[in-house]
């Protein structure tokens, strides 16, 4: 995605949005689909709602911007009541993206991204200079401007749908299952986008979906809501996956919540070994030294720079000094940034012991071994289950 | 039945006026063809009449053009109505329903005591006609619209007016232009009965002089109007394209 500082000039201020006993209830339906809910979303923050179909997630969402009329008790954005404002002015300054996308089709892109502040008045200079910038924010080509919806894959039009969201800058917004109708790898890289967009906007955001792993990932904090529209637990993700509140919780976040944790964690979090070098032309008997005492068995070339370039095998320190090539690749390489889950994948995936991790500049940092996320895993804090998806590693 | 003959007698006098060099013709001794009975078609009475089919044309085009308008201004304001008070769709699909039911012969001498004889009376009757396919297309095509887009209208804050004029009526324009279409093509064809109630229209040129043996008239007659109903209906597809360029972008 293109640099974001784009929308630095004239960002709204989030607004928290609190949540007061509020209560919805359907004609006709015993119970309410949402019940005294008391919820309080820091600005700035993302909270996702998490649950089973049926529980109410989506309604309480749709209390903030009166798509749902409350029953009892109250939402308050920024300390002010929803219900003293009127809902056409109240959702103008809100942004809204919804799973189905919802694109006028017969608005060109620019100007479904254009339709708040057209409704707001602005003028038309100012709408167009405005989409032209939200599009490159969500990472489209200008070109697509004059398009029509139609014209555009799933990914795009859901890019268009978070633009169009975001175009009058409101300070909170609400995205009900956004990246739901996407296909896997598209979600993930518009999930990845936001996040990156969110860091910079910081917006408020209510995100409302029934994938744990998509509310682990995009969530500040989390709210895992039960039928009848109650909150079983809100607490941020590693909370969560570390001390679920009761049982539901536990088996709505899964049996496998010590891998989860594995998705909130980058390399740079974890104590990595250190990487006994080696540098061509060495002498290998220095080389053997440092083995001695190093966690890893193997010495890592590397060049003058400290870039990894493979592992030395003992064939090669049999030779006087240490060769160019290395008789074993490198294998896995990772960086500090990478997430752990994505890092063992990889380790896994190159039936590999150990993975050098570099910097932002491809120099070696340390070395990353399966061992190292096994002990992380059975450490008291993530141990789970004897049977648990955790112990596949070991 | 005489107030049937009443209401024949007025257009059977009027086309003695245009039909009277027929008439003249067919008083000398050289039988043309126009004489000979059954003959489909006859080009030397073509070539010295076609001017008398103007004037009836101009009318027959006015008729259509009144009915459909004034039928297509009362369906779109009861479908607009009835969009958010579904409870009234069933009863005024059967009135629009009973209303295109009627036969227009019947139709139009219901309208005699109150309308009386003439165009009047052709309009009224041609425009009741058209409501049901009008009221019904605009209705489906308002329904058409994907309860996702007025989802996502209404969340951005669209207001009710907002989301109809600005989202479902755009939205729903082939269907209404569909209705329309079909609704003038068949407007076309019905308002040849016109004369019938003294109404004018091409229909005169069916009964020159009473005489329906005589075909060459009414293939004339036909043909304008099958031509009137082919123009309407490529203008009206014109107009559609117009007005919905995200179709032809979307397929292309």
């Amino acid at each position: 995605m293109p640099s974001p500082e784009v929308t630095s000039q004239g960002s709204s201020d989030a607004s928290a949005v609190r949540y007061e006993r509020a209560t919805k209830r359907y004609e006709g339906s015993a119970e309410p689909a949402v019940d005294e809910l008391d919820l309080e979303v820091a600005a700035g923050e993302v909270c996702v709602l998490v649950g089973p179909s049926g529980c109410g997630k989506t309604t309480a969402m749709r209390l903030v911007n009166r798509t749902v009329e409350l029953s009892a008790g109250d939402v308050k954005i920024g300390g002010s009541s929803v219900r003293e404002r009127d809902p056409a002015r109240l959702r103008r300054e809100i942004g809204y993206v919804i799973q189905q996308i919802g694109l006028f089709p017969h608005r060109t892109i620019a100007e479904n991204v254009g339709t708040v502040p057209r409704l707001l008045g602005w003028g038309r200079e100012r709408i167009d200079a405005r989409s032209e910038e939200l599009l490159e924010l969500v990472g489209l080509e200008p070109e697509l401007a004059g398009r029509y919806p139609a014209q555009l894959s799933g990914g795009q039009q859901q890019r268009v749908g978070v633009a169009r969201a975001l175009a009058a800058d409101p300070p909170v917004m609400l995205m009900d299952e956004p990246f739901g109708a996407i296909d896997p790898i598209n979600r993930e890289r518009l999930q990845n986008e936001f996040l990156r967009l969110q860091a910079e906007i910081r917006k408020t955001v209510l995100f409302v979906t029934h994938d744990i792993d998509e509310a682990i990932k995009m969530g500040d904090r989390i709210a895992v809501m039960r039928k009848g529209g109650q909150v079983a637990q809100y607490a941020t993700p590693a909370e969560l996956l570390m001390d679920p509140a009761d049982e539901f919780v536990e088996d709505f976040v899964g049996a496998d919540r010590a891998l989860k944790r594995l998705a909130l964690m980058r390399v740079a979090d974890i104590d990595l070994w250190e990487a006994p070098l080696a540098f061509v032309g060495q002498a290998t008997a220095e080389v053997r030294e440092k083995l001695r005492d190093a966690e890893v068995p193997y010495p890592l070339l590397v060049d003058s720079e400290r870039r990894p370039l493979g592992w030395l095998s003992e064939r090669d320190l049999a030779a006087e000094t240490v060769p160019a090539r290395p008789d074993s690749p490198l294998g896995p390489l990772l960086d500090r940034d990478d997430v752990m889950r994505d890092a063992l994948a990889d380790l896994l995936q190159g039936e590999s012991q150990y993975a050098a991790v570099t910097d932002h500049d491809g120099r070696i940092d340390g070395v990353l071994s399966v061992e190292i996320i096994s002990e992380f895993l059975g450490s008291p804090r993530a141990k789970t289950e004897e049977h648990s998806a955790a112990e596949r590693p070991q | 039945m005489n107030a049937f003959a009443a209401a024949l007698a007025p257009p059977l006098a009027a086309v003695g006026e245009v039909g009277e060099g027929f008439f003249k013709e067919r008083s000398s001794d050289t039988l043309p063809c126009q004489a000979r009975e059954g003959h489909l078609f006859c080009f030397d009475w073509a070539k010295e009449n076609i001017g008398s089919f103007g004037t009836p044309t101009l009318q027959h085009l006015e008729i259509v053009a009144i009915s459909v308008a004034a039928g297509f201004a009362t369906a779109f304001a009861l479908a607009l109505f009835a969009h958010r008070r579904h409870w009234l769709q069933p009863p005024l699909l059967a009135a629009t329903g009973v209303l295109y039911t009627v036969p227009s012969i019947a139709f139009f001498f219901l309208l005699l005591p109150i309308t009386g004889l003439g165009r009047d009376s052709v309009i009224i009757a041609l425009s009741a006609y058209t409501l049901q396919i009008i009221y019904r297309n605009t209705l489906a095509g308002l329904a058409n619209v994907p309860d996702s887009v007025r989802d996502a209208a209404r969340g951005m804050g669209l207001t009710e007016r907002q989301i109809l004029w600005r989202v479902e009526l755009p939205l729903a324009t082939p269907e209404i232009v569909a209705g329309l279409r079909i609704a003038t093509v068949s407007t076309v064809a019905i308002a040849t009965l016109a004369v019938l109630a003294s109404g004018g229209g091409l229909g005169v040129k069916f009964y020159t002089g009473g005489n329906l043996t005589f075909l060459t008239s009414i293939v004339i007659a036909g043909a304008i109007a099958i031509l009137m109903a082919l123009a309407f209906d490529v203008v009206l597809l014109g107009i559609q394209r117009l007005l919905t360029p995200w179709r032809r972008a979307a397929a292309g």
